[in-house]
């Protein structure tokens, strides 16, 4: 039962090649570019939403926070593809690998902290201990605020994966759950209709995206601008 | 828990760097942002169709009496 459970989870390859490559580059596929003014409605469409997510995200940064723009918007879009494109049956979804979210939260977040050290050192430093701590709490403070520190891709990586892979398995077991009950008619309806809140729950995944670049965009802010 | 088999850690990451660095950005640099019309590049209007280049009486429309 276990081993049934965790399969899906397993990175894909198709006789020894590994497709998972052509599973995290299709994303990118549905994207569809062209060098027209106006073109047909996908396009524009996502022109439209690209634009709005742009607009939301890099209001309040400053001019250098913003040339970080192409990058956070291709975070959230990659990530935003992703998972909801896991949301589709039998589908591998890349971001509930921990090696991926790794990849992913580690050098942005240490790009983040290197900008900040590089040209506000100043700031950055004074960021690990707060306004109005009492003398006797200083050192305890600064090592608290430390931990706190190098945390932060930790807790954006495990979170990520965790959401992800747990939205998932609960899909895999209540599905497997109402086939097996199916034979006896009385609760398949309630437990279709838990699937079905769940699914529209983990359709909120994409709030998590959100989540994901607000996270990472809160450090960039703060490394950057105070 | 088949996540921490780091075995195909090393094709994953690499298949997201080059995703997430290469391809979404050519992606989405792409989309044309300016909201003012006058700002764009000259080249998007540009037709590339060769016989345009020289008005001929084969384009007078077919109200007039050349017909």
């Amino acid at each position: 039962m276990n081993e049934n459970l965790f399969t899906s989870f397993s990175t894909p390859t198709l006789m020894g090649l590994p497709i998972i490559i052509m599973i995290i580059a299709f994303p990118a596929l549905l994207y569809p570019t062209s060098n027209r003014l106006i073109s047909n409605r996908i396009r524009t469409l996502q022109q439209y939403l690209i634009n709005l997510i742009l607009k939301q995200m890099m209001a309040i940064h400053s001019p250098k926070g913003r040339t970080w723009s192409l990058m956070l918007m291709s975070l959230i879009i990659f990530i935003a593809s992703t998972n909801l494109l896991g949301l589709l049956p039998h589908t591998f979804t890349p971001t509930t690998q921990l090696s991926i979210n790794l990849g992913l939260a580690i050098p942005l977040w240490a790009g983040a902290v290197i900008l900040g050290f590089r040209y506000k050192f100043k700031t950055s430093v004074s960021h690990f201990l707060p306004q109005g701590t009492p003398i006797l709490l200083i050192p305890m403070l600064i090592i608290i605020e430390t931990i706190s520190l190098f945390i932060q891709p930790m807790a954006l990586a495990v979170r990520l994966t965790a959401n992800i892979t747990a939205g998932h398995l609960l899909m895999h077991l209540i599905g497997a759950a109402t086939l097996a009950l199916f034979s006896i008619s009385t609760s398949t309806a309630l437990i279709t209709f838990i699937i079905l809140l769940l699914l529209t729950m983990l359709e909120f995944a994409v709030a998590l995206i959100q989540a994901y670049v607000f996270t990472l965009l809160v450090s960039l802010y703060l490394h950057d601008n105070t | 828990m088949p996540q921490l088999d780091t075995s195909p850690w090393l094709i994953s990451i690499l298949s997201m760097m080059f995703t997430l660095y290469l391809l979404m950005p050519i992606k989405i640099s792409k989309i044309l942002i300016n909201n003012d019309i006058n700002c764009y590049p000259s080249e998007i209007t540009k037709s590339t169709n060769p016989w345009n280049n020289k008005w001929t009486k084969i384009y007078l429309p077919h109200s007039l009496p050349l017909h």
